[in-house]
C-alpha cells in the first residue's frame, strides 16, 4: 500500500483520534452534570476548549504547508493529523453542546464547522483518488505537451483541408478557432466534450465511402456534416485521401482535447473544495470567536 | 476607387521600410488566393477570407468575412463590421490596419507582419483559463469577507446592542441583537421580559446576580436563617447555582439530588455543627426515618404537637376513642338509624379543596348520623348540641324547666304537677307557687341526672375522655372533656399530597394503589395507633435519583427549598453589607451555566 495522508506513521493520528473520541464519550457517559448536559458544565468547558484549540490548530495547516523550511513535523504528518483530528471534532463538539441546538450563534458555529469538515472530506477523497486518475489520463505526457500537440495538429488539419477544398478549409478553420479548452470554473469542472464521439462515427462513414445518411448528419457537428456532404457529393480520390487523413488528424485532436479537458477537470476538482473549505473555515473562526466571547460575556 | 496599400517591412534591428501599392476597385479582398488584393500565405487564412469596402470617402470601412469562420477585427472574431480608421484586422501572420487615406486616395490600409512572439502572446491572451485560480476564483478574499461578515453579525453588532440602549431597543428580538447569543430557550415565566438580555445580564463577563432575581422574586424565602448560616457555603451560593436558565421552558427548577446532597450528606461538618439535621444523601438508601407530629399540649393547655421519629414507639394521643376496625370491618354494614351502612375511608376522609391535605372530620357531618346526642326517650328527636359543655348544661336546664312548668311529662317518677296535663283555658291550668317550686326542683334534678347520663354514660364517653369536676358554687355540674386534636400536618418538613397518589396506579406487587396500601386502618383497634406510613412504606415505590425499578425521586419531590420564615432578601442584604465571609467548606465546583 502506498503512503497516503491516511496511513501516515502507521495510522498514528487515526489511533489518536480514536483515543480522543472514546475518551470524550466515556467522560460524557460518566459525567452527571447538574441539569441537562450542556457546554457550561466542567466537561462542557473541557470539550469546548479542546474543540476550539483544535479548530485553531487545524487552521494552522494553511500556514505550515507554506513554510517549506519548517521542521515542525512533515506536511504529510500535519495533513494526516488535520484529517483525523478534524473528523473527531464532530463528536467532540456534539458532546460539548450536550446535543442542544437552537437558532443562535452557537449552533451556527457548529453548522459552519460541519460544512468545513464535510468539504474537507471531499478533499480527502479528491487527494486519494484523482492523482491516479490524472496520471492515467495524461498517458506519460504533460498538459503543456498535449496542448502543443493540439496546436501542431491544428496546423496539419488546416494544411490537409486546404488540399481538399476551400469549403472544408473554412470549416476546419472555424473548428480550430472554436476549440477552446478550459473556461470558467463551471466549464472546467464539467468538461463536457462529445465531438470526439461524432468524429469517430463519421470517420467510419468516410472510410467505407458510403453515402451520407440523414441520421448521421443529425448526430455530427457542423464541421463533420460538411465533410460527409463533400465525400458523398464531390470527392475525387486525392481529395478523399486527404480527407481521410484530415479526419484522422481531427480524431487525434479530439481525443487529445478530451484528455486535456479531463485533465483540467481533475485539477479543478482537486482544488475546488478548497475554495469552500478555506473561506468557510475563516467564517467559522469568526463565529467561534463570537461564540466563546458571547458565552463568557453573558456568563 | 483608389486604395493605398502600405506594406511595412521589418528590416532587422528595429528599422522599418515601407512599400506602397495602389489598388483600384470598390473592394479590397484579402486572402490566400492568388487573385486577392492582399495576399496572405498563412494556412490559417482562407483563399478568399475577407472583403473591405470604404464608405463615407474613407472615413469608415465596411468589413465582410467571406467565410463562416469570420475574421478577427480589433481582437474579436466578427462576420461583418463597420469600423472607423484605426481599426485593424488580424489574418494569420499579418495585421491590416485601416488608415486615413492620404491626399489623392479614397481609402488606405497598412499591412504589417505579426512576428512569432506577438502571435504567441496573442494566443496566450486568448487562451481560456485552465486552472481555477486563473478564473479569478480566490480563497483569500472570500475568507476575509466571511470572517468579517460573521464577526460583524455574530459579535460586533450584538455587542453594540448591549451597550447602546437605543440600538438594543430597535434590534430587540432580531438575530442581530444579543438574542443570537442565547444559549437555550428561557424558562417560560422569563419569556415575560426575556427579549431584553440586560434585564438579567447587566454587566459583561459577570454572571446574573441575585439582586436581579429579587427584583421580581421579592418575597422568596431563604433556605435557612441567613444570620446563622452566614459563614457557610449556603450564603455563598447564588440563585443561579440551582436555577440555571436557558435550559428550556421548564428547565429552571432542577431536581438533581446532588444540589441538596452536596451539603446535606455531611451537613454537620459543612456547618461546623450549627445544623442539627440528620445526614441525608439519597431517599432510597440514605435518608433518616420519618418523624411525625403527634398531638400534645403544653402545660398551659396550648396545642403543641411534638415531633417524634417513627422508629420510636408511637402513641397517638388525639383525645378521641376511635377504633377504625369497628367502623370499617363490618362487611355487611353497620346498623344505623337509616339502616345498614357500609363505611369506607372516603365516608369520612376526603381531601380538602386543593388536594393537599384531608379535610377535618367533623362530628355533625361524619358521626352524628349514628352517634345521636339524644337525651330523653320522651322526646326521641331532640339532641343536645355537640362540643359545648356549658351550653349543653344550660340547654338541659332550660328544657326540663319548661317541661316541668308545661306539665304533661309522663314519667312515673315525676311529681304530679309535672305529670299533670294543663288544659288550655281551664282554671286547673294554673299552678300554685308551691307547685312551681316543686316542678322546678324536679327539673333541676332531672337535668342534672340527664347531664350525668350523657357525659358519664353512653353518649360523650363513647368517644371522649370525660372527667366529672366538682360542681360550681352555683351548683352547676362541671365536666372536663379531653380536647380532641390530630396534628393536622403529620409530616412537618415535607409536602405530601394525596392528589398525586389517587390515580389508581398498579402496584408492582399486584393490586392498585389505594388507601389501604399506606394506611392499615382496617386492622387498627384503637386510636392510639398512628396510621401514617413510615419511610419503609414510601420506599416500596420510591427510591433516590438513580433508582432502578422504582420511582426515581429526588429531594425536591417532597421537600421545598425556600421554606423558612427568613426572606431571601435578608441574605442578599447581609452579603452586600460586608465582604464575603471566608468559606469554610469546599466551594461549589460548577458555576452557573452561562
Amino acid at each position: 500500500m502506498h503512503d497516503t495522508m491516511l496511513n501516515y506513521g502507521r495510522f498514528r493520528y487515526f489511533w489518536i483520534m480514536l483515543v480522543l473520541l472514546f475518551g470524550s464519550l466515556a467522560a460524557y457517559i460518566w459525567h452527571f452534570p447538574i441539569g441537562r448536559p450542556n457546554g457550561g458544565s466542567w466537561l462542557g468547558y473541557t470539550l469546548g476548549t479542546i474543540g476550539a484549540l483544535l479548530i485553531v490548530w487545524l487552521m494552522l495547516l494553511g500556514i505550515r504547508k507554506r513554510r517549506y523550511a519548517s521542521r515542525v513535523g512533515s506536511v504529510r504528518g500535519w495533513t494526516s493529523a488535520h484529517v483525523y483530528l478534524g473528523t473527531s471534532l464532530i463528536l467532540v463538539t456534539l458532546l460539548h453542546s450536550g446535543f442542544q441546538f437552537g437558532w443562535n450563534i452557537h449552533t451556527l458555529c457548529f453548522v459552519l464547522m460541519l460544512l468545513v469538515i464535510f468539504s474537507g472530506f471531499f478533499g480527502v477523497f479528491a487527494y486519494l483518488r484523482y492523482p491516479a486518475l490524472m496520471t492515467t489520463n495524461r498517458q506519460n505526457t504533460t498538459r503543456d505537451q498535449m496542448l502543443e500537440e493540439i496546436s501542431e495538429l491544428d496546423k496539419s488539419a488546416l494544411t490537409l483541408a486546404d488540399q481538399v477544398d476551400r469549403s472544408i478549409h473554412d470549416v476546419v478553420l472555424r473548428s480550430v478557432q472554436r476549440t477552446k479548452l478550459g473556461g470558467n470554473f463551471w466549464a472546467q469542472l464539467t468538461a463536457k466534450d462529445r465531438s470526439g464521439e461524432a468524429v469517430l462515427k463519421l470517420r467510419q462513414a468516410v472510410l467505407s465511402h458510403k453515402p451520407n445518411q440523414p441520421e448521421k448528419k443529425a448526430s455530427g457537428g457542423q464541421t463533420l456534416v460538411m465533410m460527409v456532404d463533400f465525400i458523398g457529393q464531390t470527392a475525387n480520390d486525392q481529395q478523399a485521401e486527404s480527407l481521410r487523413r484530415l479526419l484522422d488528424v481531427m480524431c487525434r485532436k479530439q481525443s487529445l482535447a478530451t484528455r486535456v479537458a479531463r485533465d483540467i477537470q481533475l485539477s479543478a476538482l482537486m482544488e475546488i473544495w478548497l475554495f469552500i473549505h478555506v473561506p468557510l473555515s475563516f467564517g467559522l473562526l469568526a463565529t467561534l470567536i463570537a461564540h466563546v466571547f458571547s458565552v463568557f460575556f453573558y456568563w | 476607387m483608389k486604395w493605398l496599400i502600405r506594406r511595412v517591412i521589418k528590416k532587422g534591428k528595429g528599422t522599418l521600410q515601407y512599400e506602397e501599392d495602389i489598388h483600384y476597385g470598390e473592394e479590397l479582398d484579402i486572402g490566400r488566393g492568388a487573385d486577392q488584393a492582399i495576399l496572405v500565405t498563412d494556412v490559417r487564412v482562407a483563399l478568399e477570407h475577407v472583403r473591405v469596402r470604404a464608405i463615407s470617402g474613407g472615413k469608415k470601412y465596411r468589413i465582410e468575412s467571406q467565410i463562416a469562420a469570420g475574421v478577427r477585427i480589433n481582437g474579436h472574431i466578427e462576420q461583418t463590421a463597420t469600423v472607423g480608421t484605426g481599426a485593424y484586422l488580424e489574418l494569420g501572420n499579418i495585421r491590416v490596419t485601416l488608415i486615413e487615406p492620404p491626399a489623392g486616395y479614397e481609402a488606405a490600409v497598412e499591412v504589417a507582419p505579426v512576428d512569432k512572439s506577438e502571435q504567441n502572446a496573442r494566443l496566450e491572451a486568448e487562451r481560456l483559463p485552465n486552472t481555477l485560480l486563473e478564473t479569478g476564483l480566490s480563497k483569500r478574499r472570500p475568507s476575509w469577507l466571511l470572517f468579517a461578515f460573521f464577526l460583524l453579525i455574530g459579535l460586533i453588532i450584538p455587542l453594540l446592542t448591549h451597550y447602546i440602549p437605543a440600538m438594543g431597543k430597535s434590534l430587540r428580538g432580531t438575530p442581530l441583537s444579543t438574542a443570537a447569543w442565547e444559549s437555550g430557550e428561557l424558562a417560560a415565566p422569563h419569556h415575560y421580559f426575556g427579549q431584553d438580555c440586560t434585564q438579567c445580564h447587566e454587566q459583561g463577563f459577570v454572571s446574573a446576580k441575585d439582586d436581579k432575581c429579587l427584583t421580581c422574586h421579592e418575597r422568596t424565602q431563604a433556605h435557612a436563617d441567613p444570620k446563622l448560616y452566614a459563614n457557610f457555603e449556603l450564603a455563598d451560593a447564588d440563585c443561579a447555582y440551582c436555577h440555571r436558565d436557558h435550559n428550556g421552558v421548564d428547565g429552571l427548577i432542577l431536581t438533581n439530588q446532588s444540589l441538596c446532597s452536596d451539603c446535606h450528606a455531611d451537613i454537620k461538618h459543612r456547618t461546623n455543627n450549627v445544623s442539627k439535621l440528620a445526614k441525608v444523601s439519597d431517599f432510597g438508601n440514605d435518608h433518616p426515618q420519618f418523624s411525625v407530629n403527634l398531638p400534645a399540649w403544653d402545660a398551659a393547655g396550648k396545642f403543641a404537637p411534638t415531633r417524634v421519629s417513627m422508629d420510636s414507639k408511637l402513641v397517638e394521643n388525639s383525645g378521641l376513642k376511635y377504633p377504625h376496625d369497628k367502623h370499617l370491618g363490618a362487611i355487611d354494614g353497620l346498623n344505623s338509624p337509616r339502616g345498614k351502612q357500609i363505611l369506607t375511608c372516603e365516608s369520612c376522609h376526603l381531601p380538602e379543596v386543593g388536594g393537599a391535605r384531608m379535610a377535618a372530620i367533623d362530628f355533625e357531618t361524619h358521626c352524628q348520623d349514628c352517634h345521636r346526642l339524644t337525651f330523653d326517650r320522651l322526646a326521641g328527636d331532640r339532641q343536645v348540641r355537640h362540643a359545648n359543655v356549658p351550653e349543653v348544661l344550660a340547654q338541659l336546664q332550660e328544657y326540663y324547666a319548661k317541661r316541668a312548668l308545661d306539665g304533661d311529662y309522663e314519667e312515673a317518677a315525676a311529681p304530679s304537677v309535672v305529670r299533670r296535663r294543663r288544659i288550655p283555658g281551664a282554671a286547673a291550668a294554673a299552678i300554685s307557687a308551691d307547685e312551681k317550686r316543686v316542678a322546678l326542683d324536679w327539673a333541676r334534678n332531672k337535668a342534672n341526672l340527664v347531664t350525668r347520663t350523657l357525659f358519664e354514660g353512653k353518649a360523650c364517653g363513647v368517644c371522649h375522655t370525660v372527667q366529672a369536676l366538682p360542681a360550681s358554687d352555683e351548683g352547676m355540674l362541671r365536666f372536663d372533656v379531653k380536647p380532641v386534636r390530630v396534628a393536622g400536618a403529620w409530616y412537618g418538613k415535607s409536602e405530601f399530597t394525596h392528589a398525586q397518589h389517587q390515580s389508581g396506579s398498579t402496584l408492582q406487587g399486584g393490586g392498585k394503589l389505594d388507601c389501604a396500601s399506606c394506611h392499615a386502618a382496617a386492622l387498627s383497634k384503637t386510636s392510639a395507633n398512628v396510621l401514617i406510613p413510615d419511610i419503609a412504606n414510601c420506599r416500596s415505590c420510591h427510591a433516590g435519583e438513580g433508582a432502578k425499578g422504582l420511582l426515581a425521586s429526588t429531594c425536591i419531590d417532597c421537600h421545598g427549598f425556600h421554606q423558612t420564615p427568613y426572606p431571601l432578601k435578608l441574605r442578599t442584604e447581609l452579603r452586600a453589607a460586608k465582604p464575603a465571609p471566608p468559606v469554610t467548606a469546599a466551594k461549589p465546583t460548577i458555576k452557573a451555566a452561562p
